[in-house]
């Protein structure tokens, strides 16, 4: 793989700027909410900037690895301090720096315990960052960990909904995915005979047998697969999103659930090509499956946020049957479905979150009429939940078309299947919006205030990058296409 | 001619104990000047461990080695007595009367544990191994006022009477297979024999004392007695600076089988997965928390053991690391629960509700000592975990490694209940906001400070165990 070294540490520095919100939040008097708050908008609006500069800064006719860092950090066992990005990570870290920046701002509100919560939500961020921009095991199993482990307070002290069942059943559940991949980790390493953690090292060329490849697979597939609410191992996923606080919800279902389907990309995919040749069909049998069952469970739920919940186990299904195609094509809408899915859960939860702050409810048959009562909060609800059908123009159309096109050629069944399960997902969230939104307003609703300016911000963010990536698809695919195509090159 | 200068920090120790021997015969008892005498005694004892850390040699014809292996230990047991003696500022469940004896056990525990793991004779080993039980024994019992007290120190002395005579036979079977008692002969012969019956038995009926010590199964069942009836100080000086040396001794005795020994691996496997389960799967119904400890101590012994069991380089190493990572996680927990039962009561989670508001740093200190247990990152219980797995991939044992990552989600959710505890549940009736003078906070950011640097930043510790074990390769 190409590698352009950086001239200067522009991906330390993201996460140094994250550590240091986390500190300048950590040495913050605990009464002084509004400076805090400040604080975590600064420190994630940065990140959110410099994300978007690497996302421009980085040359597309080059491709390969730019912004390069390497540096020995365990002689012993050959761990280094190696970050690198290309068209696989760059819409990931620009999806957390979006996801950051818009889910500090929509907790501008909260007021109890606030600097534990912005304190423990930048440790969850720094581990999501440090994961997508990383290349080394170690590291990436690390900040695997990282992201974990400040999970299961978040939900359990800010959440709502049966949240220290969610978040123990979350956070074990993730565990022991964690627990998977150690072993599968630790012995591809050994296996390769190198000594060395580094994933560009170990990605080339015959240093893995096929056995030992197919071997490692299944762990780091289901490892991470857990994460990535693969069917049958995403029963953790709608509760811990109904139980989280709005942020880390958006945080959960936007970003780390793309940090499972990113594993299994970077780490299984990259390192065991036989593997992933020889359970292709499997995975994609397993989307498929996740793709329908989400969908119909997602019809029957009563809570918005269950709803949001299983569409999202049936959205990164079409992730999953992306990847499984073994094709350029799959690939690229695999990832762009990622980044496309991220933003518009986000935009999901965030509304969800307003409505429920002030309606004190998620129940659908309780609302009703709110494109009368807060036309502009349930604007952004009806644009996320078109989004999330898929609507032309908007960003996810064009994640779902490619994986799409690229599964009729593969798994012509499996394509037909998924698309009748895409359709049911569009009759649910129609009836959702239509029961939500529409019909006679809840009497008890009728002085709600509408969102202010101030709190719109985020979502406007949000709806501005959904429009603009439905309207300029290229902007993404050229960069994703320089990641995948060469990948596909160096493949033996 | 013995070279007196390489026994320094022995001396050191002894005379620190003298020291509250002396303490003990004053007719006056004041716990104050007790517990300062101790804690500068043996705060200058870690700078003396530290000087002598280059030391090498032998003494007592032989039979006592200084290497960089035995000193690394020794300052790893003199912090453990330094920080265990940080927590006895409230010393109340032991009688007044009786601190300088206190003192004086730890001291000699401390000790006895130092010339532990420098034995490299049978003798030695078997007296030095039992002069800190003997101390551990008395020291349970001091809690003199408590109904427990007596009931554990019995099941904790028969036990360990128990496990010290079968070690003893196995000694002798050793010793009259390879014609030596010295561990240096010892390595040399016994590869050769190790496939007979009779001399596996042997070296299991040796091992048996340092298991009994390290709390693997099936020697386990004094250690939540113990740490249910013993005072919270006496438990945490066994759960850390014990564990220490058991770990050290028992890297030296697998040591002598070269490797070679498929039984041994073997059997060894199966003693460290029962240990882990059985640890993890009890501690999951524990409401008290000495007790959850214990059980954890368990589960950690099986870890440790894993390290041990890969009978390699890096195996040894990472067991060596896994020794300091547990004495800073398992100390942490005990110095906050310590503190949240400062009445001397045996801490529950009642005690530690609301701690997040009570007192923010604990809480923290609490959260990364518990995650680093569990084996997270970024702490170093998750790095010395990563070394003693890597160790045993590196020999094949890569479903060793799978079932002892499941045991870490087993244990995680015990960790969580205790987290929860603290951070989520309100107390019923609002406690008193409990004094955290500065030395406390202090304390608390050194540890925090020590987890998470140890965990991000190991290369210089990894190197200093891989040059401490080399003597074994």
């Amino acid at each position: 793989m190409d590698m352009q070294y950086a001239n200067f540490p522009y991906l330390s520095t993201l996460l140094i700027v994250c550590i240091a919100g986390l500190f300048t939040i950590l040495f913050l008097p605990a009464g002084e909410q509004k400076k805090i708050k400040w604080a975590g908008a600064v420190f994630s609006g940065l990140t959110m900037v410099m994300s978007i500069f690497l996302f421009v800064a980085y040359d597309k006719n080059i491709g390969g690895l730019q912004f390069v860092e390497r540096v020995l950090w365990v002689p012993s066992l050959g761990i280094y301090w190696f970050n690198g990005a290309d068209g696989f990570n760059l819409p990931m870290l620009l999806l957390t720096g979006i996801v950051f920046f818009t889910g500090v701002l929509s907790m501008w509100e909260l007021d109890t315990r606030v600097k534990e919560f912005f304190a423990l939500y930048f440790l969850l961020v720094t581990g999501v960052f440090g994961l997508f921009m990383s290349l080394d095991l170690f590291f990436i199993f690390v900040w695997y960990d990282v992201s974990l482990f400040p999970m299961y307070l978040l939900i359990a002290v800010w959440g709502s909904t049966r949240k220290e069942y969610g978040a123990m059943k979350l956070t074990l559940y993730l565990l022991a995915g964690s627990a998977l991949i150690l072993p599968a980790i630790l012995y591809l390493v050994n296996v390769s005979g190198l000594k060395t953690f580094d994933l560009v090292a170990l990605m080339a060329p015959g240093t893995l047998t096929p056995f030992q490849q197919k071997f490692a697979f299944i762990f780091i597939y289901i490892g991470f697969g857990i994460l990535a609410g693969v069917w049958p191992f995403h029963t953790w996923s709608p509760v811990g999103h109904v139980a989280a606080p709005t942020s880390v919800s958006m945080v959960h279902a936007g970003v780390l659930m793309k940090i499972g389907a990113f594993g299994v990309l970077r780490v299984g995919i990259f390192l065991c090509p036989e593997g992933w040749r020889y359970f292709a069909p499997l995975m994609a049998v397993l989307a498929t499956i996740g793709i329908v069952y989400g969908a119909f469970v997602g019809l029957t739920q009563k809570d918005l946020k269950y709803v949001i919940g299983y569409s999202s186990v049936s959205h990164m299904g079409i992730v999953g049957l992306g990847l499984s195609t073994l094709t350029i094509e799959g690939m690229n809408g695999a990832v762009y479905q990622m980044f496309a899915h991220g933003i518009m859960t986000a935009l999901f939860f965030s509304s969800v979150g307003y409505i429920y702050d002030k309606t004190h409810t998620k129940m659908i048959p309780e609302l009703g009429g709110l494109s009368r009562v807060i036309p502009v909060a349930a604007f952004f609800f009806i644009l996320a939940a078109l989004t999330s059908i898929g609507v032309p123009g908007l960003a996810s159309f064009w994640g779902e078309l490619v994986v799409f096109i690229a599964c009729f050629k593969v798994y012509p069944v499996l394509a037909v299947v998924s698309i009748c399960g895409l359709v049911v997902t569009a009759l649910f969230m129609l009836r959702v919006v239509q029961k939500t939104c529409y019909g006679t307003p809840n009497e008890h609703h009728a002085h709600i205030r509408d969102i202010s300016f101030a709190m719109g911000i985020p979502r406007m963010i949000l709806s501005v990058v959904i429009i603009f990536f439905g309207l300029f698809p290229s902007f993404m695919f050229d960069m994703i296409e320089t990641a995948s195509s060469s990948f596909f090159k160096g493949l033996p | 001619m013995i070279n007196w200068a390489l026994f320094n920090t022995e001396i050191y120790f002894l005379i620190t104990a003298a020291a509250f021997l002396v303490l003990s015969l004053l007719p006056k008892a004041d716990a104050k000047r007790d517990y300062v005498t101790a804690l500068s005694l043996s705060a200058i004892g870690i700078g003396v461990a530290l000087a002598g850390i280059n030391q090498q040699g032998d003494m007592f014809a032989q039979a006592y080695r200084i290497d960089l292996f035995s000193q690394v230990f020794k300052v790893l047991l003199s912090m453990g007595l330094f920080l265990i003696i940080c927590i006895c500022s409230e010393l109340k469940s032991i009688p007044e009367r009786l601190h300088p004896e206190f003192y004086f056990l730890l001291a000699t525990a401390t000790l006895a544990m130092m010339i532990l793991v420098s034995s490299v004779h049978l003798l030695t080993v078997y007296i030095s191994l039992e002069l800190s039980s003997y101390c551990l024994y008395i020291l349970v019992y001091l809690r003199t006022e408590h109904r427990l007290s007596l009931s554990a120190t019995l099941r904790y002395f028969i036990i360990g009477a128990t496990a010290s005579a079968v070690m003893l036979f196995g000694l002798a079977i050793l010793y009259s297979f390879t014609g030596s008692a010295y561990l240096i002969d010892i390595v040399k012969t016994l590869p050769s024999v190790i496939d007979r019956p009779m001399v596996i038995i042997g070296l299991f009926f040796t091992l048996a004392g340092f298991f009994f010590k390290l709390a693997v199964f099936p020697f386990h069942f004094w250690v939540p007695e113990a740490y249910h009836g013993a005072s919270n100080q006496v438990a945490a000086y066994i759960a850390t600076a014990s564990k220490v040396a058991a770990i050290a001794i028992l890297i030296r005795i697998i040591a002598l089988s070269g490797g070679h020994s498929e039984y041994l691996a073997k059997v060894l496997i199966c003693l460290s997965i029962i240990s882990m389960t059985v640890g993890n799967l009890s501690a999951i119904v524990q409401k008290d928390l000495k007790k959850l400890l214990a059980y954890s101590s368990i589960a950690h012994a099986g870890y440790a053991l894993i390290g041990i069991l890969s009978m390699n380089h890096p195996g040894y190493a990472g067991a060596v690391f896994y020794a300091l990572a547990l004495l800073i996680l398992k100390f942490t927990c005990f110095f906050v629960v310590t503190k949240a039962a400062a009445d001397g009561e045996n801490p529950t989670m009642d005690h530690l509700a609301g701690l997040h508001r009570r007192s923010p740093i604990l809480a923290l200190a609490l959260l990364l000592a518990l995650f680093g247990l569990a084996g997270i990152p970024p702490t170093v219980g998750f790095t010395g975990k990563l070394l003693v797995f890597t160790a045993a991939i590196q020999q094949g044992y890569f479903f060793l490694v799978l079932i002892a990552m499941i045991n870490v989600v087993i244990s995680l959710y015990y960790y969580i209940l205790v987290l929860k505890a603290a951070y989520l549940t309100e107390p019923e009736t609002p406690l008193p906001r409990f004094s955290t003078p500065v030395s406390v906070k202090i304390l608390a950011t050194a540890m925090i400070t020590a987890i998470v640097a140890a965990g991000l930043f190991p290369a210089y510790l990894i190197r200093i165990a891989e040059a401490a074990t080399a003597v074994f390769i």
